[in-house]
Parts: structure tokens; sequence; C-alpha cells
């Protein structure tokens, strides 16, 4: 009888550790630690130029609206080239 | 030397910063996407590991082929009996040879090009010789390398 | 710059000063409703980014049942950068679908829809219903047991309309089941059939909006409006804010890979709590409010024929609303408006919930 509970135990025990077993899940990511720390550190410079671009534009609109105020965003029309 | 007014205007200034670091940014973001388009490469492998057994028993005179990565190798034993290994693929535009045993030399279909039993081209268009590899024997295992090449077998 | 030759040559053949002033003659109202204007320039950018990334996917993708599931681990564990791409479609996809509803709802409460923007209202409508075929079609690429699962359910839910269920199904299914037909005709809808839909549509839209001009929400037409250029003014800011959902596009992407799961198989039992894609919650969670069966009747049908009454019912609304389009104050259809939208926000908040 106890013997009978033993297997029984046994045979659940190792039908949960293969049930674990099959749940491994697929690497959607690189797993060696220098490719993620190459990954981490681009995206951080993506981020940095990001905000560089940004502030860029932004002295660009202020620039704009300057020359709209003095209203002379008719620009150069009959201008002598200079190249 | 000073000048007291600037040879750029603000505009011409701005729109250069702008231009360039959108490139830049365009640029590093193309070249991920290049990266992805253009095909992962596999490399030529630096060498294979074959069994010895396979390889060392075949008839005097006679070549067998074995997988260099994804092209052709040919295990080659010579009338004397030496042995060697080389690369199976023409040097010049890449069709894989056939050995003639009755000529003791190498012959591309392709191009009727004709290399002797060392490899080097002495009839037809290709240009370099043969590349042969290095043999060595490490009791079961049979490895066969690029020439000049260090082989570390993974320890297992 | 000193292209001088280049600009000779195109000035001589174009009128470049007159695009230039057509250009500039497009002018932007300034009021405190202006930052909805962005969401439609956001769901473009976004379109615009899921078109390059899909590309480069499908010169890996494999579309046939056996390897589907195969090659796109395949992409994501072997290639250069391929988890990378294939993360960003993901997450491209769950924004831009995201920013399209968000700019639906917003010309929805604003009532842009009137008179005389009626085909914006309908062309824009069915670029949100296609870039949802979009999702699920993409979705069951993955050819993995939850895509199967979903696509099972959402083809069949389809299949409840009356009369015309069955055609709608068997078109889908491209057979009485999901099976790889399925798969070939999903791939085919995703990578061929909508993007030309989409990309003809995305220009109707655009054009259109360039002729109506910008529409001034009606508690504000009739006061005196600032009035900006939209090049380059606005167009700069809207290159700021692309700037921002790129990255966080890229972060999401970086941070968040999406999962990918065992391979489909049709005779395996479906797996556990599957939940569809977000942006089909709340007809799930609305399909769970009806009883099996009402009065003899199948409920799943009765509540598939109130649902299409719905959608069909907010696909019409500039023609529902003749008031607003008399320009007169329409206060049931801002109830109405507002009933649609927060219906959609809780159902989807419960379904994501439960
Ligand atoms: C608005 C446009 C689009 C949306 C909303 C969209 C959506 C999706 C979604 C949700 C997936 C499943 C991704 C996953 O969970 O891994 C997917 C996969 C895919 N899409 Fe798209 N897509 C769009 C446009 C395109 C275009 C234009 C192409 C190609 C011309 C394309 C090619 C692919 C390919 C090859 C896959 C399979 C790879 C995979 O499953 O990761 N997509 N798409
Ligand atoms: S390829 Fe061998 S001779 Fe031309």
């Amino acid at each position: 009888m106890i013997r009978k509970i033993l297997f029984a135990c046994a045979f659940i025990l190792i039908n949960a550790a293969t049930l674990w077993a099959q749940q491994e899940t697929i690497e959607v990511f690189p797993s060696a630690p220098y490719d993620r720390h190459i990954i981490f550190q681009s995206l951080a410079l993506f981020w940095v130029a990001i905000i560089g671009l940004i502030i860029i534009i932004r002295m660009k609109l202020k620039e704009i609206e300057r020359i709209q105020k003095m209203g002379i965003d008719r620009e150069e029309k009959n201008i002598p080239l200079l190249d | 030397m000073k000048i007291n007014y600037s040879l750029v205007t603000r505009r011409t200034f701005l729109n250069t910063l702008f231009g360039g670091w959108l490139a830049a940014f365009c640029g590093g973001t193309f070249y991920a996407l290049l990266k992805f388009a253009f095909p992962t490469l596999g490399k030529e492998p630096d060498f294979v590991v074959l069994k010895t057994a396979d390889f060392m028993d075949i008839p005097p005179n006679s070549v067998k082929p074995f997988a260099w990565g994804g092209q052709l190798g040919l295990f080659y034993k010579k009338q004397s009996g030496s042995t060697y290994a080389l690369k199976g693929v023409c040097t010049h535009m890449e069709c894989n040879v056939t050995y003639k045993p009755e000529d003791k030399k190498f012959y591309c279909a392709c191009h009727q090009g004709w290399f002797d039993e060392d490899g080097k081209n002495i009839a037809g268009p290709p240009p370099k010789p043969l590349e042969f590899f290095d043999v060595t024997t490490e009791g079961e295992k049979l490895i066969v390398a690029k020439k000049g090449i260090k082989v570390e077998l993974p320890k297992a | 710059m000193s292209c001088q030759r280049l600009r000779n040559w195109i000035e001589e053949r174009y009128d470049v000063e007159g695009m230039k002033g057509l250009a500039k003659q497009k002018l932007v109202p300034v009021h405190q409703y202006e930052i909805w204007y962005y969401t439609g320039g956001i769901a473009m950018f976004l379109f615009i980014l899921q078109f390059i990334t899909g590309m480069v996917l499908s010169f890996y993708y494999i579309p046939y049942f056996e390897h589907a599931n195969k090659s796109v681990i395949e992409i994501v564990t072997k290639l250069n950068m391929g988890w990378f791409f294939r993360s960003l479609h993901h997450w491209g996809a769950q924004l831009a679908i995201t920013a399209l509803f968000i700019h639906v709802f917003s010309t929805l409460l604003l009532k842009s829809y009137r008179k005389p923007r009626e085909l914006l209202w309908i062309s824009g409508f069915i670029l949100l219903g296609i870039s949802i075929f979009f999702g699920l079609s993409g979705y069951l690429l993955l050819w993995d047991e939850r895509a199967f699962a979903a696509v099972r359910v959402a083809t069949g839910g389809a299949g409840n309309l009356p009369v015309i269920g069955g055609f709608i199904k068997a078109f889908l299914r491209g057979g009485i089941d999901v099976t790889g037909e399925t798969l070939t005709r999903f791939y085919a809808f995703h990578v061929s059939v909508l993007p030309l839909i989409t990309l003809f549509l995305i220009g109707m839209h655009i054009l259109l909006v360039q002729y109506h001009g910008m529409s001034v929400p009606m508690s504000l037409e009739k006061k005196p409006l600032k009035q900006i250029p939209f090049f380059p003014n606005l167009f700069y800011k809207d290159l700021i804010i692309w700037l921002l959902v790129l990255g966080v596009v890229v972060s999401l992407a970086t941070l968040l890979p999406p999962e990918i799961g065992k391979k489909a198989d049709p005779l395996a039992p479906a797996p556990e709590n599957i939940k569809p894609e977000w942006y089909f919650l709340f007809l799930f969670q609305t399909l769970k409010l009806f009883p099996g069966d009402i009065l003899g009747l199948n409920g799943e049908t009765i509540a598939i024929i109130l649902i299409s009454c719905g959608i069909l019912f907010f696909f019409l609304i500039p023609f529902f609303d003749r008031k607003s389009s008399r320009g007169e104050k329409s206060i049931l259809f801002t109830w109405i408006g507002v009933l649609y939208t927060l219906y959609f926000i809780i159902m989807t908040v419960i379904g994501y919930l439960t």
C-alpha cells in the first residue's frame, strides 16, 4: 500500500518536472551580457541623438518665428547670389 | 584675425547643424536597418572535424568528398599513398572540380580548366592553384584546417 | 548649398516657386484643441514605420505553415538585429492602432466629420478597420498556438453574422477551418492586399485634408483665430513629435520584446486563458454580456447583429448628424460621441483586467 502511494507520488513529481521542463520559452532577446550592454548603450545614445535633434529644431523654430515677426519671411527673392 | 561681422548667418548655422545632425541620425538608423536587410552571412569555416576511419582507407589515386562549410571539400590520396585535403572549388568561377584518376589531374567542366595533382593550374582559364588544407589526425578525429590556422577543438 | 546646377535643372522644368507658394499658403488655426491635430500625423508616421519594418521582415519570413513559426524564431534568434526589427514591427502595430483610435475618437468628439468633411470620416474609418485587419492577419503569421486560437475565434465570430456570415468566414479562412490555407491567405492580405488599399486610402485622406483645410471646432468657429503657416512652423512641431514617438517605439521594442509561442497544432487543445489582442477586447467583452439564447434565438447572433448596427451607425454618423452639418449645436450627438468613447474605453479596460 505504502509503496503504491510512494510510486504515485514519484510519478506525479516526475510528470510535474517534465511539464516544467517543457515550458522553456524562446529567447527573444540576445542573452550574452556583452550584447545586452551594447544594446542598452545604443538605446541611450539613440535618445541622446533624438533630444539633440529636438533642441536644434526648437532653435530653428524660434529663429523662424523671429523672422516672421520681423515680417521678412518672403526671403531673398531678388538678392544676388553670392556663390 | 578678428572680424566684426559674422560670415555665417544664424539661419545658415542652424540649417547646417540641423541637416548634419539629421543626416547622422538617419544614417545611424538606416545602418541598423541595412544590417538586418543584408543577409546574416555564415563564415567559411576555419576547420572541420571528420572521422578518420571514413577517409584514411580510400584507395590510392582517388578522392572522397566532404563538406567544407557549404562547399565541396575533397580528401585526396595520391598514387604514392600520401594524403591531402583541398577545396574542390575552381578558382576561376567557383564551379566544383572532379578528379580524373587516369590523368592524375583535377578537371573543371565549366570552362575546361585543368589542375595537376598538386593543385597547380596548368591549363584553361583558372588563375590560381586550388586551395590545399592542412590535415592532422587526433585518434578518431581527422582535422582538416585552413593553412596557418591554429585549431582549438571545443572541450567536450 | 551649392547644388546650384541641380537646382537650375529642376527649376527650368518645374514651377518650384509656385509649389513653394502653395506650401506656404496652408494655414492652420491655433486654439486649445490643437493637440488633436497631431494624432493623425502620429498614425501616419507609425504606418510608414510599419511599412519599412514589414518589408525587411518579409525578406526572411516563410509563409508556409510548416516553416512559418520556425522562420520567425530564426529571425529573432539567428539574424543580425532580427529580434529588434520583429519587436519594432510588433510595437509599431500596437501604437499605430492606438494612435488611430485616438485620432478617430478625437475627430468624433470635435465633430470634425461634419459637412463638408464626410468623406474624410469615411476614409479614416475604413483605415481604422483595415489596420485592425492588419493586426489580426499579422498576428496569425506567427503561427503559434495563441495566434491560431485567436484567429479561429475571430473568424468564427464573423461567421455568426446572418446570411453573409458563412461566406465571410469561408473567404477569410480559405476553407472550412483555419489551416495552412488560411496562413497563405492572411499573408497575402497582410503584405499585399492591405498595404495597397492602405496606400490608396492614406493618399486620398491626406489630399482631402489639404483640400478642405483643418476643421475648426464648432465652439470656436465664430471667434477670430490666429493662423500660423503649416510649413515651416507646424511641420517642425510634427517632426519633434515623430521623433519622440520613434524614441518610445524603439524603447518599447528593446525593453519588452514580445514572446513567441509553440508552433500551432490544429489538433491540440486550445492554450489556457487566451485573450484577443487589446483592440478586440471591447467586442469580446460585449459578446460576454449576452446570454446563450434569448427567446429561443441564438444569443451570439443577436449580439453580433447589434454590434454590427452600432458600428454601422458609427460609420455613417456624419449623415445622421444633420444639425451640425447645418452648423447648429448638436448636443444629442455630443452625447452619442461621449457614449461611444466611454463604452470603448470601459469595455477595453474591463476586458483587460478580467
Ligand atoms: C499598418 C500596418 C501594419 C500593421 C498594423 C502590422 C501588424 C503586424 C503584426 C501585429 C504582426 C505580428 C507581429 C508579432 O507579434 O510578432 C505582423 C507581422 C508581420 N508583418 Fe505586419 N503590419 C503592418 C504592415 C506590414 C507590411 C506593409 C508588411 C510587408 C510588406 C508587413 C509584413 C509582416 C511580416 C512579414 C510579419 C511576420 C513576422 C512576425 O510575425 O514577426 N507588415 N504585422
Ligand atoms: S569555373 Fe572552373 S574553369 Fe571556369
